[in-house]
C-alpha cells in the first residue's frame, strides 16, 4: 500500500507551519493592511476632493484585485472585464430607475447573473490560448459596448442612464461623499479577504497549479477548464458588485464611460501588474499608486495635452511588462531577500 | 437582385481595406507569433504621416507611401527589438507590452493632435465609377488594387527570395530553422519591420477614405484579427481572402440586420472559426497550434 | 494476483501511421513493468494512450478493471493514475512543499491537511528540507524527485515514470533507484518507460520491448537483455551503442 497514510510525526508538521503561513499570520497581515489602507481616509475624510480620489482608489483596487483572482492566480489575462462591471453598473441602475429595487438586494443576484454569463462566455474561450484569449475576452467587450448602445429601452442606449438623487441608505444613496468612501472601502475589504482565503484555499492553488503548467496540473487531478470557470465565476461576481457600487456613486452611466477598454477593463489589469499581479496586495498597492497619480495628471494637462494621462499609464504597462513583471510587491520581495542575504528558511 | 449586388460590391471594396490593413498583422502574427495589439496604432500613424506629407509636402498620398511605409517599418523594428524581443517567452506580458504600446501611441498623438481630426479631403478623390448600375468609390477600388498587388508582391517576396524563404522556415519550425544557421531574432526583426512597414502602407493608402483621429487604429484592429484568424496564419493569400469574406459578411449583416453590429459580426467570425477550424482557410499546418499551444 | 493496468490489443492510427500496432499489456499490484525500445518505436505515443493524453483507435485501457479509454488525463488521475513528464515540470513559482500540496489536495480539501500530507510526501522522498524552496531553484534531480512526490501525493494505485532518470548522472540515478526501490517495497506499482539499460535491469520485473509500433518481446531483465530479436531491432535501427551495451549487459550476467 501507500506510504504517504502513515500520520506525520510533529517535527514534522512544525516544519511545514513554517512553510506555508499560518491561518492567523495570512488574516492577520490582511487586518493591518486594511487597516493601513483606512489611514489615508481617516486623516482626510473632511477633504471631498481627497475623498472622492480615496473612494475611486477603493473601488478601483478593490475591481483590480477581483480581476486579479482569474488574471493574476489563474494567469488568464482577461481583458473583457469590463462585460461583467456593465452587467453590474447596467441591470442595477436599470432595476433601481425602473422599479425602485435596492441596490443591496439587486446586488447580489445580479452578480450571480454576472458569474453565469461568464461562465457561459468563458466555456469556448478557454481553450485559447494567452493572447488569443485576450483577443476574444476584447471582442466581448466591444460587443458588450455595441450593445450597450442598440438596445436603448434597456440600456438608455448612448445617452445612458441617470439615476435620481433620492438620498437613503436603502438607496445605497449617500449625501456626504465620505460615506461613498466607506461603502467603496467595504468592497475593496471584502474583495481582498476573498482572494486571502482564496490564496489558502484548494480551488486557490489549483488556479495557481493551472496558471503555471496546465499538464503538471491536470496529472494531479486538476480539472483544469472547470477550474478555470469557478475562478472566473468568482471574479465576475465580485466584479459586477464593484459596477453596482460605480453605477450608485456616479450616478450617471453610459457605453463609453463603462465600456472604455483603458478606463475600465485594460485597467483593472494594469493596476494589478503595477501592483504584483498574482499577489494579493499588489493590486491595492497598484490602485494607491496610479490613481492618485492619474488623476493629477488628468487636472494638470486636462486642456493642454488631452490623453496625457492614458499616455504615461501606457508607458508605465510597457515598462512594466519589460522590466518590473512582478510589480511593487514582488520589488519589495526581491529587496527583503537581498537584505536577508544568506539567510535562508531551508534547514540543511 | 440590384440591391444584393450593390451590398456586394461594398463588402469587397470593404475586403479590400480590412485585407490591406490586415496583411502586415498577418505576417507578424505567423511568424513572429505574438498579438500586436498596437498595428492598428502604425496605420495611424501611416495616416498621419501621410497627412503631414500632404500638407506640409504637398505630396499626394499614394506617393507618400514610399516616405511613410519605411519610416513606419523603422518604428516596427524598433518595437520588436526593445519590446518584443526580451518577452519572447512570455505571452502574457507581451499582451500587457502591446496593449501599452497601443495606449502609448494612440494619447500621444492625441495630445500632439489635441484632439483635432485631419482629412486629406477631396484631393485625392471623390470620383466615382460608373459600372451599368453600380457605383464604385473610386479611392476604394484603389484601395482594392493596391491590397491586390501587395498581397501577390508578398507572395512573390516570400516565396522568391532567400529572405522571404528565411521567413517561411522560421514560421514553419524556429527550432529547425535555427539549426539550419537561419538567425532567427533577425529574421524576427525583419518581418516586423515588413509588418510595420505595410502597416504604414495601409495607412497611406486609407487616408482619402478615413477622417484621421488617433483612435482610426481601433476602427481596424478587431476586424484584422477577425481576418486573419479567419484566413489562416502564414498565408499572405489567406489574409487576402479572409478580408473580402469579413468585408462581404459585414456588408450583408450590416445592410440586412443592423449597421451597429459590425463588431459582432467580426467577433462572432474570430470565434467559429477558432472552434470549428482553428487552421483558418489556408493556414499552415501547425499554425492553429499558436492559438493553443507555444511553438518551441 | 490483482491487475491494475490491462491494456488489451490497443493500437493507434494517424492517418497511414499505425504508431501503435496491437499491443497487449498487463501490470499486475506491486510489479515494476518496464518498456524499452529503439528510437521512433511508439513508446512515447503508448504512454499517451495510457495517460489520456490521446485515445486509442482499437482496444482497452483498464485502470482496476475500469475502462477508461475516453477518459481525460486528469479523471485517470483522480483514478489512481500517477505520472512523471519525461521533461520535469514543476511549478515555478510555488515552492517544493506547495508543489507536493497541489497533489495532496486531491484527498485533502482543507490547507492544513493537504500541507501535512505533503510535508509527509516530502519526508519520505528525503527532500524535507528543501520544503521551502522555489521549485525554480531546485537542481534537476531534485526536480525528478518533486515530481515522483507530487504524483505520490494522489496515493496512486499506479505511478507511470516517463524516462524519470533523464540527464542525471550516475550518482543520482543510484539514488532515485533507491528511492524508487524503497517505495516498490512498500507495495507500490510502476510503468516506467526508460532508455537507461543498467536501470531497466536494476529496477524491474518484467520488461517488454516495443518497435514500430508493436510488442516485440516482454519476459525478464536478464531474458530480453539477451534476446537475439532484441537486440536486432537496436542494432537494426542503426542502434549501434545499444547493442554494445546490451552486449556488456548481457556479460554482466546477475551484477545488480
Amino acid at each position: 500500500m501507500n506510504s504517504t497514510n502513515k500520520p506525520p510525526r510533529e517535527a514534522v508538521k512544525a516544519g511545514a507551519h513554517d512553510v506555508i503561513p499560518s491561518a492567523r499570520s495570512a488574516w492577520g497581515k490582511y487586518a493591518a493592511g486594511m487597516a493601513l489602507a483606512l489611514l489615508p481616509f481617516a486623516l482626510l475624510f473632511d477633504d471631498p476632493h481627497w475623498v472622492n480620489i480615496i473612494a475611486v482608489t477603493y473601488l478601483m483596487g478593490g475591481l483590480a484585485a477581483a480581476w486579479n483572482i482569474i488574471g493574476g492566480f489563474g494567469g488568464q489575462f482577461s481583458l473583457g472585464h469590463g462585460v461583467f462591471f456593465g452587467i453590474g453598473a447596467y441591470t442595477t441602475a436599470s432595476l433601481f430607475i425602473r422599479f425602485g429595487w435596492s441596490p443591496w438586494l439587486t446586488m447580489v443576484p445580479i452578480a450571480a447573473l454576472a458569474a453565469g454569463v461568464a461562465m457561459l462566455i468563458s466555456w469556448p474561450t478557454f481553450r485559447l490560448r494567452g493572447p488569443f484569449f485576450a483577443i476574444a475576452t476584447l471582442a466581448f467587450n466591444e460587443v458588450a459596448f455595441v450593445l450597450a448602445n442598440h438596445m436603448e429601452s434597456l440600456t438608455g442606449g448612448p445617452r445612458g442612464l441617470m439615476i435620481p438623487f433620492k438620498a437613503g441608505i436603502a438607496n445605497m444613496i449617500f449625501s456626504q461623499r465620505w460615506q461613498y468612501a466607506i461603502l467603496m472601502f467595504c468592497f475593496v475589504a471584502l474583495v481582498i479577504g476573498v482572494s486571502v482565503w482564496l490564496r489558502r484555499s484548494r480551488l486557490g492553488y489549483y488556479l495557481l497549479a493551472v496558471r503555471e503548467d496546465e499538464d503538471a496540473a491536470r496529472a494531479a487531478g486538476i480539472d483544469v477548464l472547470g477550474t478555470k470557470l469557478r475562478g472566473m465565476a468568482l471574479s465576475a461576481g465580485l466584479t459586477s458588485i464593484g459596477g453596482t457600487l460605480f453605477a450608485m456613486y456616479l450616478r450617471y452611466i453610459d457605453p463609453p464611460t463603462i465600456f472604455t477598454l483603458s478606463d475600465i477593463g485594460v485597467k483593472f489589469a494594469l493596476l494589478s501588474l503595477i501592483g504584483g499581479i498574482g499577489t494579493v496586495a499588489g493590486p491595492l498597492l497598484g490602485a494607491a499608486l496610479i490613481i492618485p497619480f492619474e488623476n493629477w495628471l488628468r487636472a494638470e494637462f486636462a486642456n493642454s495635452l488631452p490623453g496625457v494621462s492614458l499616455a504615461i499609464l501606457g508607458l508605465l504597462m510597457v515598462l512594466a511588462a519589460l522590466f518590473m513583471k512582478r510589480g511593487i510587491v514582488g520589488a519589495i520581495e526581491s529587496l527583503f531577500k537581498r537584505l536577508q542575504g544568506s539567510k535562508s528558511k531551508d534547514r540543511p | 437582385m440590384d440591391q444584393i449586388l450593390t451590398v456586394l460590391t461594398v463588402g469587397i471594396l470593404l475586403g479590400g481595406i480590412y485585407g490591406l490593413v490586415s496583411i502586415g498583422l498577418n505576417l507578424i502574427f505567423g511568424v513572429v507569433r505574438i498579438v500586436n495589439f498596437a498595428q492598428g496604432e502604425l496605420v495611424m500613424f501611416g495616416m498621419y504621416g501621410t497627412y503631414f506629407a500632404y500638407t506640409h509636402l504637398h505630396i499626394h498620398p499614394y506617393l507618400s507611401v514610399f516616405i511613410v511605409a519605411p519610416l513606419v517599418g523603422l518604428l516596427g523594428m524598433v518595437i520588436q527589438r526593445l519590446v518584443i524581443q526580451p518577452l519572447t517567452s512570455e505571452p502574457n506580458m507581451q499582451i500587457f507590452a502591446t496593449f501599452g504600446l497601443l495606449m502609448f501611441f494612440q494619447n500621444t498623438m492625441l495630445a500632439v493632435s489635441r484632439g483635432e481630426a485631419y482629412s486629406v479631403g477631396s484631393m485625392a478623390g471623390t470620383g466615382v465609377l460608373e459600372l451599368g448600375d453600380l457605383k464604385l468609390s473610386s479611392v476604394r477600388l484603389v484601395t482594392l488594387g493596391a491590397a491586390t498587388l501587395i498581397t501577390i508582391g508578398l507572395h512573390l517576396f516570400l516565396s522568391r527570395t532567400m529572405a522571404g524563404r528565411a521567413i517561411r522556415a522560421v514560421t514553419q519550425d524556429k527550432r529547425a530553422a535555427r539549426a539550419m544557421g537561419i538567425n532567427v531574432e533577425r529574421t524576427f526583426l525583419i518581418t516586423f519591420g515588413i509588418g510595420a512597414a505595410l502597416a504604414g502602407m495601409a495607412g497611406a493608402l486609407l487616408t482619402p477614405i478615413y477622417s484621421i483621429t488617433p483612435a482610426v487604429g481601433g476602427n481596424f484592429i478587431l476586424a484584422a484579427f477577425a481576418v486573419v484568424v479567419l484566413g489562416g496564419l502564414g498565408s499572405v493569400w489567406g489574409a487576402y481572402i479572409g478580408g473580402l469574406i469579413v468585408g462581404i459578411v459585414e456588408a450583408f449583416a450590416g445592410f440586412y440586420i443592423d449597421p451597429v453590429l459590425r463588431s459582432a459580426v467580426w467577433f462572432i467570425i474570430f470565434l467559429i472559426v477558432l472552434i470549428v477550424r482553428p487552421a483558418g482557410l489556408l493556414g499552415q499546418a501547425g499554425a492553429e497550434e499558436v492559438g493553443f499551444r507555444e511553438q518551441h | 494476483m490483482n491487475e491494475i493496468l490491462g491494456v488489451h490489443k490497443v493500437s493507434k492510427q494517424f492517418g497511414g501511421l499505425r504508431a501503435v500496432d496491437n499491443v497487449s499489456l498487463s501490470v499486475n499490484q506491486g510489479e515494476i513493468v518496464s518498456i524499452i525500445g529503439p528510437n521512433g518505436a511508439g513508446k512515447t505515443t503508448f504512454f499517451n494512450l495510457l495517460t489520456g493524453q490521446i485515445a486509442p483507435t482499437e482496444g482497452e485501457v483498464r485502470l482496476n478493471g475500469q475502462l477508461i479509454n475516453t477518459l481525460p488525463p486528469h479523471a485517470r488521475a483522480r483514478l489512481g493514475m500517477g505520472r512523471t513528464f519525461q521533461i520535469a515540470k514543476p511549478l515555478i513559482a510555488l515552492n517544493a512543499l506547495e508543489n507536493v500540496m497541489i497533489g495532496a489536495f486531491l484527498h485533502d480539501a482543507p490547507l492544513s491537511a493537504a500541507r501535512d500530507k505533503a510535508m509527509a510526501v516530502l519526508e519520505r522522498v528525503g527532500m524535507a528540507h528543501l520544503a521551502a524552496r522555489r521549485a525554480g531553484d531546485l537542481t534537476l534531480s531534485e526536480r525528478r524527485r518533486l515530481e515522483v512526490a507530487r504524483a505520490l501525493a494522489l496515493q496512486p494505485q499506479i505511478v507511470l515514470l516517463d524516462e524519470v532518470m533523464a540527464g542525471l548522472n550516475q550518482s543520482e540515478v543510484g539514488h532515485e533507484i533507491e528511492l524508487l526501490r524503497s517505495l516498490h517495497a512498500e507495495g507500490l506499482t510502476f510503468l516506467i518507460i526508460e532508455h537507461n539499460l543498467k536501470v531497466v535491469r536494476a529496477f524491474s520485473d518484467r520488461v517488454v520491448v516495443l518497435d514500430r509500433g508493436g510488442l516485440i518481446a516482454e519476459g525478464t531483465a536478464d531474458e530480453i537483455l539477451n534476446s537475439p530479436v532484441v537486440i536486432e531491432a537496436y542494432l537494426g535501427s542503426g542502434h549501434a551503442g545499444s547493442g554494445r551495451e546490451f552486449s556488456q549487459l548481457a556479460a554482466q550476467g546477475a551484477r545488480a
